[in-house]
């Protein structure tokens, strides 16, 4: 079937996507690797320092050597991430499973969920900076009603519900994981609720054994998505950062871009922060995805 | 069933009052004077509202040129990663490739790297080319494969299509780009619309890219120029609110294009 002209055409088609995989990739990556060995401030290429494995030692926590502004940010960049994401995603779930009832008018309420994740990140954080403003925003004038003037937090501004509040932003932009559970329901056969209710099965019981099992490829994805992505958190951290006492919002990621962008530039150790925190990532999803093997169902088993 | 209804759009628009607050106040502040919006509770008419801050948006920062800059940046970028990844996804899916289990193991592989272990190559490589300042940076990497989401979601769209499909087209004489142009792409739509969208977002988005590459404020993006509204003696917070919710229309008109194409009752199946 195939003629002889057509062979091998592949390579027109793909070429594009390999030249970039080659050069935004694969020796950006080792670029990466080599220069988190060294020491090296950006200017030139005579001032490169071999130091081995001195910057991955800096990263350790409790040796002498070790860098306690990045264990500060890593701690920060754990703390919400493990909190941010699942409660990102249970908002998301939620509001899916209301959303998945044919009822008339969900469109508009789809719309209105989605909105948020639509807005610029600097959009976002200007609006939550400004409701949440412990002076003239909203939030705190409604409190003041009930709360004395003294006890109201100063949420962005307080080394403890900066992060809270971020957290809470973070549940607000679930419009995107929504959207990806509301498809996973629509391919809910219909079948199956039916078949569960005739064997008596009451709402809790049918979504514990027909909804979750059959959503729970989207889960794993949303899941693993959520979770890359908010351990590489960097807008709102770098916006909301002067704010925050004490470090409370210095991320890994704004650790990683001051420590290489910002005068001295330490482009070495920069790098071997990213490195690190790629062994984060993995760590936390390497496991999600293996235990996603056994637990998650799909309908195909390859 | 009836109450149950009425239980559903009860905690619905409770739910949807909650969420649009931000928005609510970010609107009655954008229509007050800038002495006002730190008043509570709000002493205004919404006769006194001060329309006017919506022009004032435009007049304290050339806001429209920003406006035009993502627009030019994202149309750009979107139209080289919809082409470059729909292609890629096409010679992954459907066409002879010699080494394709590997190209397409690097492709699952970079599909999980982070981008921050890239970052500051991609900043030395730029700059060793005399790009930064420019919008290269910003557009260029979208015409190389346009990100590994879209290859990915090319590849798994396509091989979804039976294969008779282009053989038949082969058999009345279609090159392999008339095959891609004509045939596949159209039965792609749906893929086609969610890469234009969600690529669209992401470079409307964009914020850590620009703010490396970018230093002259005229050629700002409105993520980075919606920032001069504070860093400005003094914040007009008033205008700040306004300028975030016309940066959000551009968004919300893509969005409801894309809706709209994928709602199953405009298409014929």
């Amino acid at each position: 079937m195939m003629s002889r002209s057509w062979r091998d055409t592949g390579w027109a088609f793909a070429l594009p996507w390999m030249i970039g995989m080659v050069t935004l990739t694969l020796v950006p990556m080792w670029m990466s690797w080599s220069l988190s060995l060294t020491r090296w401030d950006g200017l030139s290429l005579g001032g490169i320092e071999w130091v081995g494995l001195t910057h991955y030692r800096a990263l350790i926590p409790g040796a002498p050597s070790t860098d306690e502004r990045a264990i500060k940010a890593v701690t920060n960049t754990l703390v919400y991430t493990v909190l941010a994401v699942p409660l990102n995603l249970m908002a998301a779930m939620g509001l899916a499973l209301l959303l998945s009832q044919r009822l008339r008018g969900m469109a508009i309420f789809r719309t209105v969920f989605f909105l948020p994740y639509m807005l610029s990140s600097v959009a976002t954080v200007m609006m939550w900076s400004w409701l949440f403003n412990p002076k003239f925003g909203l939030v705190n004038r409604v409190l003041s009603v009930i709360v004395a003037p003294d006890a109201l937090p100063g949420w962005l501004y307080s080394e403890f519900w900066c992060k809270p509040t971020l957290v809470l932003m973070h549940v607000w932009l679930c419009g995107g994981p929504m959207l990806v559970f509301l498809a996973a329901l629509q391919r809910v056969s219909p079948s199956l609720y039916e078949a569960a209710a005739l064997d008596g099965a009451g709402r809790w019981r049918r979504f514990w054994h027909v909804t979750l099992p059959q959503v729970s490829p989207a889960i794993l994805f949303n899941l693993v998505i959520g979770l890359i992505f908010a351990m590489q958190t960097f807008d709102r951290a770098y916006l909301l950062y002067d704010r925050s006492q004490n470090h409370g919002l210095l991320f890994l990621m704004l650790h990683l871009y001051r420590s290489a962008f910002d005068a001295p530039h330490r482009i070495g150790y920069a790098s071997a922060m990213a490195w690190v925190l790629f062994a984060l990532i993995t760590l936390m999803v390497v496991p999600i995805l293996m235990m996603g093997r056994r637990v998650v169902f799909y309908a195909v088993r390859r | 069933m009836m109450r149950r209804s009425w239980i559903s759009y009860g905690v619905l628009t409770l739910l949807a009052m909650v969420s649009l607050t931000p928005f609510v106040w970010a609107f009655a502040t954008s229509l007050k004077p800038i002495e006002q919006a730190y008043e509570f509770p709000p002493t205004m008419t919404l006769e006194q509202a001060r329309w006017s801050n919506y022009t004032d948006v435009f007049d304290k920062l050339p806001f429209g040129q920003f406006m035009l800059n993502s627009t030019v940046i994202a149309l750009a970028a979107v139209t080289g990663a919809v082409l470059t990844s729909s292609m890629a996804g096409y010679a992954l899916a459907r066409l002879p490739l010699r080494g394709k289990r590997f190209w397409f193991a690097l492709l699952v592989a970079s599909l999980m790297l982070p981008s921050q272990v890239l970052l500051i190559p991609h900043f030395l490589m730029y700059e060793a080319l005399g790009w930064v300042g420019t919008y290269k940076p910003l557009i260029v990497p979208a015409w190389l494969g346009g990100g590994a989401f879209n290859v990915f979601l090319f590849r798994q769209y396509f091989r979804s299509i039976p294969m008779d499909v282009e053989e038949a087209a082969v058999l009345d004489g279609a090159t392999r780009w008339q095959c891609y142009r004509r045939v596949l792409m159209p039965m792609a739509r749906p893929a086609v619309v969610a890469a234009t969208v969600l690529s669209l977002l992401y470079h409307w988005q964009a914020f850590l890219n620009p703010l490396l590459y970018l230093s002259d404020f005229r050629k700002y993006p409105v993520s980075l120029g919606l920032r001069m509204y504070q860093t400005m003696a003094g914040t007009w917070v008033n205008l700040l609110m306004a300028a975030s919710l016309i940066a959000l229309v551009p968004m919300v008109v893509a969005f409801a294009c894309g809706f709209r194409a994928f709602d199953p009752r405009r298409r014929g199946h």
